[in-house]
C-alpha cells in the first residue's frame, strides 16, 4: 500500500489569470475520493516542494453525487468528484500521479470552479418547467399514469454536472450546441401532463440554431452520465418530435 | 380595469464561452435535416445503383456497355443527373465539410466506439469527396464521353484501374463510401428518431453494417473484374458506330433460312 498520493493540479486564480499547475503529495488514506483528496490539501495548503499555497476552490455540496456541482476532468476524463475514488486513480501498482483539472469548455470562476450558467439558460429557453405558477388556484394537477411516470422517472435523474456537455464533440464555441441535458429536460417536461402545454414551445425552441440538429450522434454523452440517463434515446426521441413540429409549423402557421 | 404587465422577462446574462441556445432562430435546423435525408435520397440511393449498374461488369464489356447504355437512355436523362446527382451530392460535400470542421473530436481521451464512428464519418466523408471530385472528372467529364460512346466503358475504366495508385484509391474509396453510406443510414434512424431505443440503434447497426459490407464487397468485386484476368485488353469500343446500312428496311427477298422476316406489305 502506497503511503501516498501524487496529484497535480490545474489551478487559476481568477478568471482571467493565466493557468498554473501546482504539485502535492498527500498521506493516503483507505476509501478516499476526490472530494477527501481536496479536503486534505485544505486541512494542509502546502505543495511537493513545502511551499505553502491556497486550498483548492471548487464547487460542492452534496458530495454524495446528487447536487451535480463537483464535476471536473480527473485524469482527463469529466467526473464527479466525489464519487471519483483514489484507489481506481492511481493504476495497478497505485502509484500513478493523479491529474486534476476544471472542465474545459466551460469558463474557470478559480481553480477548480467553473461557470455553468450556459446549462441554466439553455434550460430556461427550452422552458423546461411545469407552468403552474398563478395568481389563484388551479386545482388538482392532471393524472400521471405510472407507465409515463417510469419512462420520465430516468429523465428526472439529471444533476446539471455538465459532463454531458463537456465530452461532447459538438458542445464547443464554434455550434454553441445546446447539449444532451437540455434536450433530455425538454423531454421529460414534454412528458408531463401539465408541463406539456409548452411542448410546443419547447420543440421550437430546440430547432433553433445551435439546437437539437448539431447532435452529431457521438454518444459519449450517455457514456460520460454519471446518472445513467437515456439522453441518446432522448436526442433520438426529440429529434423526431422537433422534425414533425417543423412541418406542422411549415403548413399550419 | 388596471392589468399589470407581465414582468419581463430577464435578459440572457453575457456568457464567456459557449452560448447558449438560439431558441427559434436562425435555418440551421432545415440545413442540417437537407443534408442528412440527401445522404439517403438521392445520393444514397444513387450510391446503391451505381454499385449494382457496376456490378455488371463481372458479366464483361458488352454487359457492361449495355447498363451504360441503358442509363444514358432514361427519359431527361441529363435533368436527372443534375438534379438527383450532381446538385445534392455538392450540396451534401460542402455542407457535410461545414460540419466537420465545426466539430472538436475528442477520441484522444474518451476512446469509446461511438465517439470513434463520429470521427470515421468525417473521415471517409472527406475521402468520398476527394475521390468523388477525381472520379466525376476523370469519369463523366473527361476523355471519352461514355454518354455518347457506351461501348468504350469498361475499357475507360479499365485504363484508368491499370495504375496500381488509381487501383488503390478506387478500393480505399470504395470500403470509405459504402462505410459512410451504412453509418449514416444507421445516424439518420438515429437523428430522426426512427431507432431512438438502445436494442433498436443495435439490431439496426447490424443492418447497416450487413448492408454495408454487402454493398463494399459488390464494389470490390466490380473492380476486380476491370483489373481481374477474365477481361483483360478489353476492346476499345464494344459498341462501334453502325455502318449505315444496318438501318435500312430489311431485303426485300430474304435468303432462305434467313431469321428475317418476309418484308411487310408497306415495305414492298
Amino acid at each position: 500500500m502506497p503511503s501516498t498520493i501524487k496529484v497535480e493540479i490545474k489551478r487559476q486564480s481568477s478568471p482571467d489569470s493565466s493557468p498554473i499547475t501546482e504539485k502535492f503529495e498527500i498521506p493516503y488514506r483507505p476509501g478516499m475520493n476526490i472530494t477527501s483528496l481536496l479536503g486534505e490539501i485544505a486541512l494542509n495548503p502546502v505543495d511537493v516542494t513545502g511551499k505553502s499555497t491556497t486550498p483548492i476552490t471548487y464547487d460542492s455540496n452534496c458530495l454524495e453525487e446528487i447536487c451535480g456541482s463537483c464535476a471536473m476532468l480527473i485524469n482527463g476524463k469529466a467526473s464527479m468528484a466525489c464519487s471519483a475514488l483514489v484507489d481506481k486513480l492511481t493504476g495497478p501498482n497505485k502509484d500513478q500521479t493523479i491529474t486534476l483539472a476544471p472542465l474545459s469548455k466551460f469558463p474557470v470562476v478559480r481553480d477548480l470552479a467553473v461557470d455553468r450558467s450556459v446549462l441554466f439558460e439553455n434550460l430556461k429557453k427550452v422552458k423546461a418547467w411545469v407552468p403552474i405558477d398563478g395568481t389563484y388556484d388551479l386545482g388538482t394537477g392532471p393524472r400521471q399514469f405510472p407507465q409515463v411516470q417510469e419512462q420520465r422517472y430516468p429523465l428526472s435523474n439529471c444533476i446539471s454536472c455538465c459532463c454531458c456537455m463537456e465530452v461532447c464533440p459538438q458542445f464547443n464555441d464554434v455550434t454553441n450546441f445546446v447539449g444532451a441535458a437540455t434536450i433530455a429536460q425538454a423531454k421529460l417536461f414534454n412528458m408531463d401532463p401539465a408541463g406539456a402545454v409548452l411542448a410546443e414551445d419547447r420543440l421550437r425552441a430546440l430547432a433553433g440554431d445551435g439546437g437539437i440538429q448539431e447532435c452529431g450522434f457521438a454518444q459519449n454523452c450517455v457514456q460520460a452520465c454519471p446518472k445513467g440517463l437515456p439522453l441518446t434515446e432522448a436526442i433520438s426521441d426529440m429529434g423526431r418530435d422537433v422534425f414533425v413540429q417543423q412541418v406542422k409549423d411549415l403548413f399550419t402557421r | 380595469m388596471a392589468t399589470a404587465a407581465p414582468p419581463a422577462p430577464p435578459a440572457t446574462p453575457q456568457l464567456r464561452g459557449v452560448q447558449p441556445l438560439r431558441a427559434g432562430e436562425g435555418h440551421s435546423f432545415f440545413w442540417r435535416r437537407l443534408h442528412s435525408l440527401t445522404g439517403i435520397v438521392p445520393i444514397g440511393a444513387f450510391l446503391v445503383e451505381h454499385i449494382i449498374s457496376n456490378f455488371e461488369a463481372i458479366n464483361g464489356p458488352l454487359a457492361y456497355a449495355q447498363q451504360v447504355k441503358f442509363l444514358n437512355s432514361l427519359p431527361l436523362v441529363r435533368l436527372l443527373e443534375w438534379a438527383f446527382i450532381f446538385i445534392p451530392l455538392a450540396y451534401h460535400a460542402l455542407y457535410g465539410v461545414f460540419i466537420a470542421v465545426r466539430g472538436r473530436s475528442n477520441v484522444n481521451v474518451y476512446p469509446w466506439a461511438g465517439n470513434w464512428m463520429y470521427l470515421t464519418q468525417r473521415i471517409t466523408g472527406i475521402i468520398a469527396l476527394l475521390y468523388i471530385g477525381q472520379h466525376v472528372w476523370r469519369q463523366r467529364f473527361s476523355g471519352v464521353m461514355l454518354p455518347e460512346h457506351p461501348g468504350a466503358a469498361f475499357a475507360k475504366v479499365q485504363h484508368e484501374l491499370s495504375n496500381p495508385w488509381m487501383l488503390a484509391i478506387y478500393v480505399i474509396a470504395m470500403i470509405a463510401t459504402t462505410w459512410h453510406f451504412a453509418y449514416g443510414i444507421w445516424l439518420f434512424a438515429a437523428k430522426w428518431g426512427i431507432t431512438p431505443g438502445d436494442k433498436a440503434r443495435k439490431r439496426f447497426g447490424y443492418v447497416c453494417a450487413a448492408g454495408g459490407a454487402g454493398l463494399c464487397l459488390m464494389g470490390l468485386i466490380s473492380i476486380y473484374a476491370f483489373v481481374g484476368p477474365k477481361y483483360q485488353n478489353a476492346p476499345e469500343d464494344v459498341m462501334p458506330e453502325q455502318p449505315a446500312g444496318i438501318t435500312l428496311p430489311a431485303p426485300e427477298n430474304p435468303v432462305s433460312g434467313s431469321t428475317n422476316p418476309a418484308p411487310s406489305s408497306l415495305q414492298q
